[in-house]
């Protein structure tokens, strides 16, 4: 216990800390300027001075630890005198052009002065003179206004640890800037921007445009791009979003933001949204009224149920709509369509994983905080970049690192390039067996753990089955580093899942996580990819993950939605589009996606797509898939509507509607009315409404309501009951597959830290940061082919052809080449090839052979 | 007195190791070897030695707040920056006496436990540089330095890492900010560098001059080393004598011998006989002091009394010629280019100095230029993250003290008077 005195106060604390933070504890305001909460402590500004007895002179609070007994003022004649004096200073080189300047009424410097600083000043000479500089499209730095607290330069590197910005020159000279120069070659987190206190760093997608104190809305939501769920406040004046900001503290990001949940807000004022429901006439999409598309969608939809049986009906829903959107889709389908045939695109990966995951170490295996991974002593990344998957997630990992955390890396990751401790090439199409050995290795030395017996048969068989692989480099330390790691922590992407042997990775990442203990995190792309699972968007599980094959699951909801639900197994993702082509299939609503650019093998999917008697299509946007559907129907986006949404670590959370638009109606409510109109009543007042009723048939979700997901409560496992233990007692057996073709290069499909499936595309600033479409090459493979970075080449597969450019990538080993699916008609989906994984109905991706040629 | 740290160095080939082994260099080391690590930092303890840095802190102690952190591994740093205008004392022990210091560190290192060690190397004294190379390249093959010195098992490896003209690299933790890669800017304390250092370990920052005075200790045993000179702060003392006197130059005396002496006695005296006018005694970051005020002691002790500071030992000294308006834009400048830019007060005040003197010195200086002079300086003082600002502040302070008739007669005549 450490007891002081402050301003006469007597205070007492369990831990030591500064006195700056002690003051704020005991409710004493100590004006500052250079100390950023967030970040360490810099002493820079001197404007925290107090005094303490026995102590020569004034001390900073910021950097002054506490000691028992100390007697510490933090106001006196002599105090204020110097906060004056150190404001005067901060203002001889300050242009003071406030009425100018996007930060007045918001500026730290100005409401300092304002408080404590002298009313006229008497420096009388020229002010140091910099142009602001506008060589970066989104960032704008001003460095006449920089009081080089240095605060940008520690979140970027200490933090945010892209140590992409520095303070260059010194004394007066002082300033920030890119190591880059002049435009930032930066991750765009533009978690600088949020810390200068001043006008010097400016975003130049609202500079000018607006004051802080003129919004006429503030709305306090989550980010609508990745499954980490980032908590951001959205500023609306004249119902356009002005600007997307974190609030400090706030969230499970505590003030941090990436590029996307940044900048990435623009597409929902595109031009290009949909605004009337559209209906094919005479082989064209022609703009229709709200009650003839609906029409004709619920008779299409009632026709071929009558004449086809559920059976032929289908549906996709989707991971960037909510939990009530999907919640009702999938209710729409089972109860008014008759039909178990309901996936989405998380079976490509995330959806995959999770289910076999759950499968064989229960439910919530995936389940843990993001917080978490910091504390970790060694963490597994592996079948993706988790610094662009999941940004913010990737934060904690770099933390981590710097804690003194083991990162190993299997395969590449460019974002924890200086930050992994370990590095294993895993050979394109050997990942299992890689996988598989260092499990087989960790059993060796550890034995069964004694908790299912079957898992631990399993390893055991796998075990005996497999030969070590001997020449993988790493492997031996890893295991080394994993033995003796108190606490690990795998980090699971999912690009693993997208093999036609996927399976055996999940079950050596299983075995992995079981044997040793560790906590399992699942990266996701898309903001509900979770939630899309637990709304029941599967075709074998009820809303909770209830198994449909269980009789009293079936019953209790039968009694709940007041009819019988159908009878037979339903087709997953890739089955629904064969489905389609044999024509077993014939009306598909797709809600929310876009099967034709995100799916392998564009050119089959649009064949089955087109074999379809009817095709709806409920988007924002007109998507390559819209483009082929009999009725378009316009949907609301995010900050149009509200809805729940629940993240990789299972926190639920609500984005709430900041803007009013006539675009489009909730999805929910397009649905309802079709199912209306179809004979099943659907009545729901507002999101909240299915909530509760999601909350009263989804066993996990029991008593939940917004009040409580407001509060930030509702995070794994509610209150609810999880299917507790591991729901089968084999190890699925799957087919063994040999897909390596020998080929020198292999492509791969890219997540790019700046863009996000097909949004981004419409979001003028992620566009500007990155343009087109890039294809990443280890500098191994760039030097055999003779390619420098800037180089424009064609990339072909046996499935096509697209055009590039190269960007040369230390961090990648081995010979992969990386290209995302991001651009119309220059992703990297549509050039893949695929055979689905036996067990997990995944498509595994086949006939990535590439070749490069320079254009 | 006979000179130690300054032997030999008007011999032609002082810097080569035969010459220095000739001379007796490189027993103390054998001598402080066959005694226990503890032993030595004992007879350092003994010596009363303090650091020639300028700050003065008791060597000793600071030995044993780095020898108490269990910490391992442990780095000795040499202060070889040296660029305190006015400073040029530590120069002809690096560039004529290298094996002095080389023996010193090697000595320093067996004290406490520190089996690595940088001379943090001005950057403006390339052949210094040359010069430390080849004799450590030498004391290596001779095994005085390496991975088992004398075949006694013990460790100590040694290199030059060259500043780049930044003054305030010369504080400690600046220099370990720059040696560890970053820039020189200086660090919060605590934690103390004998606790966190670079690369977070301990790490001991000594002065060349401190350094080079470790093996007379061993020589002739810390109490006899404590005899010599000032009683609170014995041993021998070197000082940098420039400019208005006959015979400027680096001179080894005991020290307290005062200011008086040095210059009348070993600078010989005023040039051209001019009067003296004022001296500042520790190089530019320590106040002026007037001419009659120079019958005092030159250590740690007597000079705060006096109103200055010793410093590094730096004694410039003017004449009646002498602008002292001038003086002071110059010191001024100096400060402003070389504030590092990390804390607001030395940053924007060096800043509006430079400019009020500049305008003084001009002849464009106002009524209320000199109180302003005041203000800011007094704004800085003692508010400012390390001693730099302070200083540039002191000067100012100093300056305004002593000569304001000199600011106040520019100013009246719309003119320098000099
Ligand atoms: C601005 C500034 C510059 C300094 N420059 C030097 C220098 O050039 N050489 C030096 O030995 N000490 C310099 N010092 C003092 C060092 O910080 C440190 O006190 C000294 O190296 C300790 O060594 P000592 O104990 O042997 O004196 C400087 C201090 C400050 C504040
Ligand atoms: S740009 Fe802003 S945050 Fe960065 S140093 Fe300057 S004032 Fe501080
Ligand atoms: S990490 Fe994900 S949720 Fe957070 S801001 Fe970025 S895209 Fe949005
Ligand atoms: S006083 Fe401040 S600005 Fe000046 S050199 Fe020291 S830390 Fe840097
Ligand atoms: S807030 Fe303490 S020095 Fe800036």
């Amino acid at each position: 216990m450490i007891t002081l005195t402050i301003n006469n106060k007597e205070i007492s604390l369990e831990q030591p800390m500064t006195v700056l933070e002690a003051s704020r504890q005991a409710g004493i305001k100590i004006p500052t300027l250079c100390y950023f909460e967030a970040l360490k402590p810099y002493g820079g500004c001197r404007l925290c001075v107090v005094e303490v007895e026995r102590m020569p002179r004034l001390q900073t609070a910021c950097t002054l630890m506490v000691a028992d007994g100390m007697v510490i003022q933090t106001e006196s004649d002599t105090i204020s005198e110097v906060r004056r004096g150190i404001l005067e200073f901060l203002l001889i080189n300050h242009p003071l052009d406030c009425p100018y300047c996007d930060k007045a009424g918001e500026c730290e410097l100005q409401d300092l002065v304002n408080k404590y600083g002298p009313a006229v000043g008497r420096h009388k000479e020229e002010k140091r003179k910099v142009p602001e500089s506008h060589k970066d499209q989104i960032l704008a730095r001003n460095m006449e206004r920089c009081v080089a607290c240095t605060r940008c330069v520690r979140m970027c590197s200490d933090v945010q640890g892209a140590s992409a910005i520095s303070m260059m020159g010194r004394g007066n000279d002082t300033r920030m800037e890119p190591f880059s120069a002049d435009s930032f070659n930066c991750e765009y987190c533009g978690n600088c921007l949020t810390v200068c206190p001043v006008g010097a760093i400016l975003s130049r997608l609202y500079l000018h445009s607006f004051r802080p104190w003129q919004v006429d809305r503030e709305v306090d939501t989550v980010c609508s791009y990745c499954g980490v769920g980032c908590s951001l406040t959205v500023q609306v004046r004249d119902d356009s979003i002005k600007r997307v900001i974190p609030k400090e503290g706030k969230g499970l990001n505590k003030g941090l933001l990436c590029s996307r949940g940044r900048f990435g807000y623009e597409y929902i004022g595109s031009d290009d949204r949909l605004t009337t429901p559209l209906v094919r006439k005479n082989g064209k999409l022609e703009p229709a009224t709200w009650t003839e598309a609906l029409e004709i969608v619920a008779d299409k939809l009632q026709g071929i149920r009558k004449e086809s049986g559920g059976v032929s009906i289908a549906g996709i829903a989707s991971p960037r709509c909510s939990n009530e959107d999907n919640y009702l889709f999938q209710k729409f389908m089972r109860m008014t369509c008759g039909t178990n045939n309901i996936d989405s695109i998380s079976r490509t990966g995330y959806g995959a994983a999770q289910k076999y995951f759950e499968d064989l170490l229960g439910q919530g295996i995936t389940s843990n905080l993001i917080d978490g991974l910091k504390n970790s002593e060694a963490i597994v990344v592996l079948g993706g970049d988790p610094t662009s998957i999941n940004p913010i997630l990737g934060l904690s990992i770099r933390e981590a690192a710097r804690r003194g955390a083991q990162i190993a890396v299997i395969g590449n990751a460019k974002g924890l390039e200086r930050f992994k401790t370990l590095q294993i090439t895993a050979p394109v199409f050997e990942e299992a067996a890689v996988l598989e050995s260092l499990l087989a290795q960790v059993f060796a030395s550890k034995g069964e753990r004694g908790e299912h017996a079957f898992l631990d048969r399993g390893i055991a068989d796998m075990a005996a089955g497999t030969s070590t692989v001997s020449d993988v480099k790493g492997l031996d330390d890893l295991k080394k580093i994993l033995l003796e790691s108190p606490s690990t922590s795998i980090v699971f992407g999912t690009d693993l899942v997208q093999r036609s042997d996927g399976h055996r990775s999940l079950f050596a990442v299983s075995g992995l996580t079981y044997l040793l203990e560790a906590r399992l995190y699942l990266l996701s792309e898309k903001a509900n990819e979770q939630g899309v699972i637990d709304a029941g968007c599967v075709p074998d599980m009820l809303p909770g993950g209830r198994p449909l094959h269980i009789e009293d699951f079936k019953k209790k909801f039968e009694m709940l939605w007041k009819d019988s639900l159908p009878d037979f197994k339903g087709k997953t993702l890739m089955e629904i589009i064969e489905g389609a082509r044999t024509g077993d299939i014939k009306a598909l609503y797709i809600m929310g996606e876009n099967p034709v650019f995100n799916l392998p093998d564009a050119k089959y999917v649009k064949e089955a797509l087109d074999s379809l008697d009817f095709l709806v299509v409920q988007d924002i946007f007109l998507s390559e898939t819209a483009e082929l559907a009999d009725v378009v129907l316009p949907a609301l986006g995010w900050a149009e509507r509200t809805g729940t949404v629940t993240n990789l670590e299972r926190r639920i959370q609500v984005q709430k509607k900041a803007v009013e638009t006539s675009a489009g109606m909730e999805d929910w409510r397009i649905i309802s009315e079709i199912s209306g109109k179809m004979g099943y009543k659907m009545e729901y007042k507002d999101s909240e409404d299915i909530m509760d009723e999601l909350a009263q048939v989804s066993p996990l979700y029991r008593d939940l309501t917004y009040k409580e997901i407001d509060r930030g409560k509702s995070i794994w496992p509610y209150h609810g009951e999880p299917l507790r233990g591991a729901e089968i007692s084999e190890i699925p057996a799957g087919e063994e597959v040999q897909s390596g073709n020998g080929a020198d290069y292999y492509l791969a499909v890219d997540r790019p830290l700046f863009h996000s499936g097909t949004l981004s595309r419409r979001s003028p600033a992620l566009t500007k940061i990155m343009p087109e479409p890039v294809l990443r090459i280890s500098a191994a493979s760039a030097e055999k082919l003779g390619l420098t970075d800037g180089d424009r080449v064609n990339v072909t597969t046996s499935a096509g052809s697209s055009e590039t450019v190269v960007v040369v990538d230390d961090s990648i080993t081995d010979n992969r080449v990386y290209m995302g699916n991001n651009f119309k008609d220059r992703g990297a989906c549509r050039l893949l090839n695929f055979r689905l994984d036996s067990v997990t109905k995944a498509p595994g991706i086949e006939g990535c052979g590439v070749t490069i040629e320079k254009r | 007195m006979e000179n130690f740290l300054l032997k030999n160095i008007d011999n032609p080939n002082s810097a080569d190791i035969a010459e220095y082994e000739q001379a007796g260099g490189y027993k103390n080391l054998s001598k402080a070897l066959g005694i226990k690590p503890k032993d030595v930092l004992d007879e350092v303890k003994a010596s009363g030695l303090r650091g020639r840095g300028g700050a003065g802190f008791p060597t000793g102690m600071k030995w044993t707040f780095a020898t108490a952190d269990p910490k391992f591994p442990k780095y000795l740093m040499c202060n070889a920056d040296e660029g305190e205008p006015g400073t040029f004392k530590d120069r002809p022990i690096l560039e004529k006496n290298p094996h002095l210091l080389i023996e010193g560190m090697a000595i320093s290192g067996y004290a406490l436990g520190a089996e690595y060690g940088h001379i943090y190397l001005r950057g403006e004294y390339p052949e210094a540089g040359d010069i430390l190379n080849s004799a450590i390249n030498q004391a290596n093959e001779k095994n005085y330095l390496g991975e088992n010195i004398l075949g006694k098992g013990i460790k100590f490896k040694l290199s030059v890492h060259m500043g780049a003209g930044a003054y305030i690299c010369g504080e400690e933790t600046a220099l370990i900010e720059s040696i560890e890669g970053k820039k020189g800017q200086p660090r919060n304390k605590p934690p103390f560098p004998v606790n966190v250092g670079a690369w977070g370990m301990p790490t001991i920052v000594n002065n060349v001059e401190t350094l080079s005075n470790v093996p007379y200790i061993i020589e002739i045993g810390g109490e006899n080393y404590a005899k010599i000179g000032s009683s609170e702060c014995p041993g021998p003392k070197l000082f940098s004598v420039s400019g208005c006197v006959n015979k400027p130059g680096v001179y080894e005396l005991p020290m307290g011998t005062t200011l008086q002496d040095i210059i009348y006695n070993h600078a010989g005296g005023m040039r051209n006989g001019k009067k003296l006018k004022a001296v500042i005694p520790g190089g530019i970051s320590t106040p002026v002091l007037p001419a009659d005020a120079i019958d005092c002691a030159m250590d740690f002790v007597a000079m705060p009394k006096a109103g200055s500071m010793l410093g590094s030992g730096a004694v410039i000294v003017m004449d009646e010629d002498v602008c002292m308006v001038k003086v002071t834009y110059r010191a001024l400048k100096f400060f402003e280019h070389e504030s590092c830019g990390k804390c607001v007060p030395c940053r924007e005040g060096t800043d509006w100095l430079r400019k009020i003197l500049e305008r003084i010195e001009n002849g464009k200086g106002t009524q209320g230029d000199i109180e302003l002079l005041s203000d800011v300086a007094g704004i800085m003082s003692g508010k400012t993250f390390c001693p730099l600002g302070d200083g540039a502040a002191g000067v100012v302070m100093g300056m305004i003290k002593h000569f304001r008739s000199e600011f106040e007669e520019h100013i009246k005549e719309g003119k320098c008077t000099f």
